[in-house]
């Protein structure tokens, strides 16, 4: 039998459910007007030293690869997750999908030529792939091929190269051969002394050689051609007659995952006004999609995903999807 | 039935006690949220500052003009597009006090064409004051280490050479403000101190590829007003151009298209980055500067989402040809 409720009790309750309504309402009004510029810990320092790193108080000195007419023109700095883009500003988006996990800068000045200085910028990637990947994507076509590191190319001011997990920029203020020197020992010095564990790129050989331009093989780290669920793609240019063309292919975790991922990416391309074209590829599963006068192929074979994007020629695109396929058969596939 | 009903029926005194007791449960949960309750919040140090509004330092007058020089030498270019224009005396009065926002985001040299150059900004201050300007002010927010930036892009020196006063940012230049018709400025610190008593505002940026907002020119250099954790922005780069544009409106805009960064924006970093395109672009319209900008970099105004954007809020206008540029090769 239910016991009898006094108005007064019940007065009282609703008082008190009001009461935590108006609380409710007034922390969730306050968590609307948030306002990140206002409430997080000061990052506006000016005048501060080098910032502070997740991984390391206090920066490795870069002098230790110093050749010995180099002297340091400013301490080194130290660059997270979190601060990365105050140091390169609107690039960081592109180190960060790529696994970036620490930046280590200084500069350094010829010691009889204060004016002819350099800037060293060791990119702690986390993995090869990451390394190579922000290696590729930025790489100057204009460029010297060179055997330092795991890859790596100069140009008239500056060295980049990979280093397992590492990517380096040495970047001179002037363009001068003596300062090219020392870049080029500051880079030897660094490998010298700087255990990284390398790690095989296997996809690189998953490409069929034939038309290959050897030096265009990219990997992009994620959202390739736009798409979010494609990470860890590597395209490959071949030229074929006149034609060019981009062939790109991922290693995925599973059959199913890479036969979804084509299924996925058919869908997107659908949605962005692609048509979707009957295959007459020997491929099983393959599926040719026309978007804004260009054609895109995809298919699977195993666990890697593949095709050929962005081809303004259906028939070339074809024999290159042909090629991949094969080449992926051959490579055990 | 009587008696158990009875038994569950609550007289006046249970109810009293009851009461008191849940009154003291309630008054000690919030004495102690009272004495845990930070005000602060972890490691901030929340400052109400007044917002506040930039001024509108355009001319009506002189709107929509533009000038397109062609030639390798910034210094005569410069002077050549500003004459085609009536000279920099159309725009700068005896007594103004000048702002100059350099592009200053990074601490690289001259060469790699990644910040104003200081040659233009020497130029452009000598100008000023020879037009009879009492004060031209230098000033940016790289954030990472602004005097290195400073100093090692050669802006200090230049500027100071010229007479003109750089202003290295502190925190107490910061004020926050809010883009009326924006979503992304409200209440957001922008560098406010410099422009004090200033009348006259001139964006100086080079051309420059850029990774995430495909370039980076007149309207994107703005993003050098912004302090606090201003990343953020790069989540949504085109808005956040766009309302830039509409917090500054400037007397006159110099897009630096002499050396342009094609490739690897916005540091760059290898020569092998930039072309010599040779163009210095002088206008009174932010959104057509930028929109000639990209013809430099190979893009159209398509490619580079804020432009329209711009132009949609009435900021300028893309088809620079409507303004009948004046072109002239110096080369």
């Amino acid at each position: 039998m239910a016991r009898t409720v006094s108005k007064t009790e019940i007065y009282v309750g609703c008082t008190i459910l009001i009461v935590l309504l108006v609380i409710s309402g007034g922390i969730l009004l306050k968590q609307s007007q948030y306002n990140p510029s206002i409430f997080k810990p000061t990052t506006f320092q000016p005048e501060s030293p080098a910032p502070t790193s997740p991984r390391a108080s206090s920066p490795p000195d870069l002098i230790q690869y110093a050749p010995k007419s180099l002297t340091a023109l400013t301490p080194p700095e130290t660059f997270g997750v979190e601060n990365l883009s105050d140091k390169i500003n609107g690039k960081a988006e592109l180190y960060l999908s790529a696994g970036f996990v620490r930046l280590v800068s200084q500069r350094f000045a010829i010691e009889d030529e204060p004016t002819a200085w350099m800037e060293a910028f060791i990119y702690d990637m986390g993995s090869t792939r990451g390394s190579y990947a922000v290696y590729s994507l930025q790489k100057r076509s204009e460029a010297t091929e060179l055997d330092t590191g795991d890859f790596a190319y100069r140009t008239e001011n500056a060295l980049y190269f990979v280093h397992g997990s590492y990517y380096v920029e040495i970047v001179a203020s002037i363009a001068q051969e003596r300062m090219v020197e020392l870049i080029l020992s500051f880079g030897d010095n660094f490998i010298r002394k700087t255990t990284a564990g390398s790690e095989a790129i296997n996809e690189f050989i998953l490409f069929p050689t034939k038309h290959l331009n050897k030096k265009s093989i990219s990997l992009l780290p994620s959202d390739a051609f736009g798409f979010q669920q494609f990470d860890s793609i590597f395209t490959a240019q071949y030229e074929v007659g006149d034609t060019e063309l981009t062939a790109f292919l991922s290693q995925r975790k599973s059959p199913a995952e890479a036969v979804r991922l084509v299924e996925s990416y058919t869908s997107f391309l659908r949605e962005f006004g692609g048509t979707e074209l009957k295959s007459t590829l020997n491929i099983p599963g393959a599926k040719l999609v026309e978007i804004m006068d260009t054609f895109e192929l995809i298919f699977s074979r195993g666990s890697v995903l593949a095709g050929v994007h962005g081809a303004e020629n259906r028939k070339a695109a074809e024999a290159l999807a042909l090629m991949l396929n094969h080449s992926l058969a051959e490579k055990g596939q | 039935m009587n008696q158990r009903a009875q038994q569950h029926t609550t007289n006046r005194r249970d109810f009293l006690l009851r009461l008191l007791k849940g009154g003291i449960f309630i008054g000690a949960a919030c004495s102690l949220s009272y004495w845990l309750y930070d005000a602060a919040g972890p490691g901030v140090v929340r400052e109400v500052k007044d917002l506040v509004t930039l001024p509108d330092f355009s001319l009506p007058s002189l709107k929509g003009k533009m000038s397109i020089v062609t030639g390798g030498d910034r210094t005569e270019a410069i002077r050549r597009a500003l004459d085609t224009m009536g000279g920099i005396e159309t725009f700068i009065k005896k007594g103004d006090r000048v702002l100059l926002k350099v592009n200053a985001a990074f601490a690289t040299p001259p060469i790699l064409s990644a910040t104003t150059n200081p040659q233009l900004v020497a130029e452009v201050a000598h100008l000023c004051y020879k037009a009879g300007a009492s004060s031209v002010v230098v000033t940016d927010n790289p954030i990472n280490d602004p005097a290195s930036c400073f100093a090692l892009t050669g802006i200090e020196e230049a500027a100071t050479s010229a007479g003109a006063k750089v202003l290295v940012p502190k925190e107490s230049f910061f004020q926050p403000t809010t883009v009326s018709a924006g979503v992304l400025i409200q209440n957001w610190p922008i560098l406010w101190e410099p422009f004090q008593k200033i009348n006259k505002v001139i964006g100086m940026a080079p051309v420059k590829d850029h990774h995430r907002s495909g370039a980076s020119m007149i309207m994107k250099n703005w993003y050098g007003l912004l302090g606090g954790r201003r990343n953020i922005f790069h989540q949504d780069i085109n808005t956040i151009i766009t309302e830039l544009a509409m917090m500054v409106k400037p007397t006159l805009v110099i897009l630096d298209g002499t050396t342009a960064m094609m490739t690897n924006g916005p540091t760059g970093g290898s020569l092998s980055d930039l072309k010599q395109t040779n163009t210095m672009i002088v206008s009174t319209d932010q959104v057509a500067a930028d929109a000639f900008g990209a013809t430099l970099l190979g893009k159209t105004v398509a490619d580079l989402l804020y432009i329209p954007r711009a132009e949609s809020a009435g900021l300028g206008t893309a088809d620079y040809e409507a303004l009948s540029p004046v072109r002239v090769n110096v080369s």
